[in-house]
């Protein structure tokens, strides 16, 4: 049976049923931010970690939700924020000279499953190309399906804004499938 | 390729999945939040801990402030006594000026303020002296009658009288300052 929100959030206020919220928490949203997570990270291991820890902040931090906000719009803001996190750590990590597009493409390659389309691997390697608020922005609106205004809550920025980070990034990411699809 | 629309392509995840990963997850999550929910059990501990020691410093305070005053009324009580004991001797030195004056021997013995005196400043010395001097004085002072030492008195000069009397009266003094 899934469980609504509003249940959710009920159980996370109360001290008595929180563990049983989260629980509920994690079943309802778990899959969408993983992979919303994932796409950003693209490492297996990482990703988990940084899942993990958006639970645990979103747990520890329940009592700062608004509940006249939507849910899955915070998790998303922690979770984003989590994976940027881990994405600047592992920038810092690495060399000077080497080009970070470049290093996340290779990330894609080692991570893909066998059976993997050769569109759909190119398509990753789009994404990983583009600047870091393009990314974002195509990301949430493509694969998760979010409206602009609630994705302007959770990076900050303006419909408008994003508006025009979506086209960009959409005709980047095309250019990029025609020059590079060998088929 | 010359056509491609990113919004004939279908949308799915590539990427490779470990085996459990929700549940894996799950738990870690909740070993992580079952392990911080045992902090406010030390900081319950904690707040026990404060108030130990708040109780501590005001136990530690208030018995050293109670033997503090303890000490204070043990040192009055102790000048007191002291005093008391002074007194006494002073009140001893007194009536042995007292009796040296009004001491009559039997066989009408004449008494001399010298000797009286001698036995005043012999008492400065030492209290067991004192004791020695007062009990051979109180001896010596046995067995009076008053109308002996009427007579006797009578003998006195009102002159001499009043010698006699200012030189007790500092004997008194000199016996309570010393």
């Amino acid at each position: 049976m899934k469980i609504k929100d509003a249940e959710i959030i009920a159980l996370m206020q109360n001290p008595r049923t929180q563990e049983k919220g989260l629980r509920a928490l994690m079943d309802a949203y778990q899959s969408r931010l993983y992979w919303h997570i994932r796409r950003i990270i693209v490492d297996s291991d990482l990703a988990q970690d940084t899942l993990q820890e958006t639970f645990i902040k979103a747990y520890q931090n329940f009592h700062q939700f608004k509940s006249d906000s939507q849910l899955y719009t915070w998790l998303y803001r922690i979770a984003t924020n989590e994976a940027l996190q881990q994405i600047n750590k592992l920038k810092k990590m690495q060399k000077t000279d080497e080009d970070p597009s470049y290093y996340m493409q290779n990330l894609v390659a080692d991570n893909v499953e066998r059976d993997a389309e050769e569109i759909q691997i190119l398509l990753q390697n789009a994404i990983q190309s583009l600047p870091e608020k393009q990314k974002l922005v195509f990301m949430m609106r493509y694969y998760d399906d979010l409206p602009y205004e609630e994705i302007s809550k959770i990076v900050d920025m303006s419909v408008g804004t994003l508006k025009t980070n979506y086209h960009y990034a959409k005709q980047k990411i095309e250019e990029y499938v025609k020059e590079n699809y060998e088929r | 390729m010359k056509e491609f629309n990113l919004d004939n392509l279908e949308r799915k995840n590539i990427y490779k999945v470990p085996d459990n990963l929700f549940e894996n997850i799950q738990e870690r999550v909740m070993n992580d939040v079952k392990a911080d929910k045992r902090v406010p059990i030390f900081k319950l501990y904690w707040g026990y801990a404060v108030a130990a020691a708040v109780a501590l410093i005001f136990g530690i305070t208030f018995v050293f402030n109670w033997q503090t005053e303890t000490t204070k009324d043990m040192g009055d009580q102790e000048s007191y006594a002291q005093s008391k004991e002074v007194k006494t001797e002073s009140e001893m030195a007194y009536e042995t000026l007292k009796a040296d004056l009004t001491s009559v021997e039997k066989n009408n013995q004449i008494v001399e303020i010298q000797r009286d005196e001698k036995y005043i400043y012999a008492q400065d010395n030492t209290a067991k002296e004192d004791k020695k001097i007062i009990k051979e004085t109180v001896n010596a002072v046995s067995k009076q009658d008053e109308t002996q030492m009427n007579e006797y008195l009578d003998s006195f000069t009102n002159s001499e009288i009043a010698e006699l009397a200012s030189n007790s009266t500092q004997d008194v003094y000199l016996d309570l300052y010393n």
